[in-house]
């Protein structure tokens, strides 16, 4: 009695590929602890309710015109979105690394199995969040939707084209995983996360602009709140950083396509 | 056939490229089992892991129309931090078997290893995870099996156990074998390859391989 093998198309292949892995990777990511899934919308909302707790305490309630409590929490999600996918994308191929033995694994493959759990996992995330908020009482209907969804898009994007950049460096450099949790820390304090852009003098906003995540945070407030506006944010600074990390990203997996798979 | 496309293989080392495998052009017959022979460090292994799609070539191709199985071997190939039988539920699902159960208790027959076949593969000890590997192996109906050494572990139970089950996969399935006793190149290959000078040769009587490996390699 044995298992028959039948011969498949290419795509079919990876198809079930990517189905196995994320079987596995569910397992070792929400199986050993069971609160996995609490924990991934409860951490951005307890971040958004202690700032909020502050802003309340020196006495703001809203910040151009938004409740503080909305008005952060739709910073906070892109952002911390951004580096969960980067840290989980960078360590994608090299967790898998004994399982490149069976020909139908690809480095690739482990990668395209993380973006779709993060992809789910944020998504219910900001849906989950925005309906709670709904229900205790703040208007969560966004101005703009598709704008709304469409900076998301972007934001996941260049996050996966950064995390596939990220993949080639963790085979030269070890630390690369912390390296990016280092620089985290400094870049929210820098994304607009807590502030608009129309809270910083004119003259200084040069300053801040070259960070693309500032431009997510400012175009997903214009688009969730009528009554901002930001001056700054620029769809083309960030579709172009975008297409800059893919390519960068993909010329590195090809280029270390063997190293990857390397014993 | 087995199609060798101007394949070559290096590693980079300190001094540079050093060459495992040179411009090798050839299409390997598997109308029976081959054995492969070298001293170590020819490339034994990194022949079967190409064969097998563990490893890729650095220049030029291989490919078959044969369903050829991954390379059975003694390291890599079971997720340590995965418990024996998700393994064997991993690689049925990524053959595309939709429905592993057939497999899975047919691997833990096979493997007797007990409740061990539920814990982590991190704690199995080298004979446990041979077992299950060769029983993984043995559960699919695969044209080629690739094995690289790994009947020569375990201890004699399980040797003699799998031998029978080579032997019986045999009547259908052809077998590419590595394997430093002779002995056991003659009783499973009809054929043979001699890996030299950067390239194989392939020998269509296992004995005349022998020959040509023992005045090649073996000097008393």
């Amino acid at each position: 009695m044995v298992a028959p093998v039948q011969s498949r198309s290419s795509l079919q292949v990876m198809r079930d590929t990517v189905s196995a892995l994320m079987i596995r990777e569910l397992k070792t990511r929400f199986g050993s602890s069971r609160l996995g899934y609490f924990w991934a919308v409860a951490e951005p909302a307890l971040q958004a309710s202690i700032i909020a707790v502050l802003f309340t305490i020196i006495g703001r309630t809203s910040l151009s015109g938004v409740p503080v409590a909305l008005f952060l929490i739709v910073g906070i999600l892109p952002f911390r979105g951004f580096f969960k996918i980067a840290v989980q994308l960078s360590a994608a191929i090299k967790s898998n690394k004994a399982l490149f033995c069976y020909r139908q694994v690809l480095p690739i493959d482990p990668f395209i199995t993380r973006l779709l759990i993060e992809t789910a996992t944020y998504v219910i995330v900001y849906i989950v969040l925005f309906l709670i908020m709904g229900w205790v009482g703040f208007s969560v209907v966004p101005e703009k939707p598709l704008e709304l969804a469409m900076v998301n898009l972007i934001m996941f994007a260049m996050a996966s084209g950064y995390g596939l950049v990220l993949c080639s460096s963790a085979l030269y450099y070890e630390d690369t995983t912390k390296i990016v949790s280092l620089i985290t820390q400094p870049l929210f304090f820098l994304s607009g996360v807590f502030f608009a852009i129309t809270m910083v003098p004119a003259q200084y906003w040069h300053y801040l602009t070259w960070n693309p995540l500032l431009h997510i945070t400012e175009i997903s407030r214009d688009a969730m709140f009528s009554s901002y506006e930001t001056p700054v944010g620029d769809w083309g600074y960030i579709i172009t950083i975008t297409i800059c990390l893919w390519g960068l990203g993909l010329s590195l997996y090809w280029v270390n396509r063997q190293r990857f798979i390397a014993t | 056939m087995i199609h060798f496309r101007n394949v070559s293989k290096y590693y980079l080392t300190n001094s540079g490229r050093s060459y495992v495998f040179k411009n090798i052009d050839y299409d390997l017959p598997v109308n029976n089992s081959i054995g492969i022979l070298g001293p170590n460090g020819a490339g034994k292994s990194t022949l079967v892991r190409m064969i097998g799609g563990a490893d890729m070539p650095s220049r030029g191709e291989i490919f078959s129309n044969h369903r050829i199985s991954w390379p059975l071997g003694l390291q890599g190939g079971l997720q340590g931090s995965m418990t024996g039988r998700e393994n064997v539920r991993f690689v049925g699902r990524i053959n595309g078997i939709k429905n592993t159960n057939d497999i899975e208790s047919m691997v833990e027959e096979f493997a007797e290893i007990g409740k061990y076949y539920d814990e982590p593969i991190r704690t199995y000890s080298s004979g446990m995870k041979s077992r299950v590997a060769f029983g993984l192996s043995l559960a699919f109906d695969f044209d080629i099996l690739l094995i690289d050494e790994v009947t020569s572990v375990g201890d004699a139970t399980f040797r003699s156990k799998s031998q029978k089950a080579l032997q019986k996969v045999r009547e259908k399935t052809h077998v590419i074998m590595v394997s430093h006793e002779m002995n056991q190149i003659k009783t499973f290959c009809e054929s043979g390859i001699v890996i030299k000078d950067k390239k194989f040769e392939y020998y269509s009587n296992v004995d005349d391989a022998i020959r040509d490996y023992k005045d090649t390699y073996v000097k008393v």
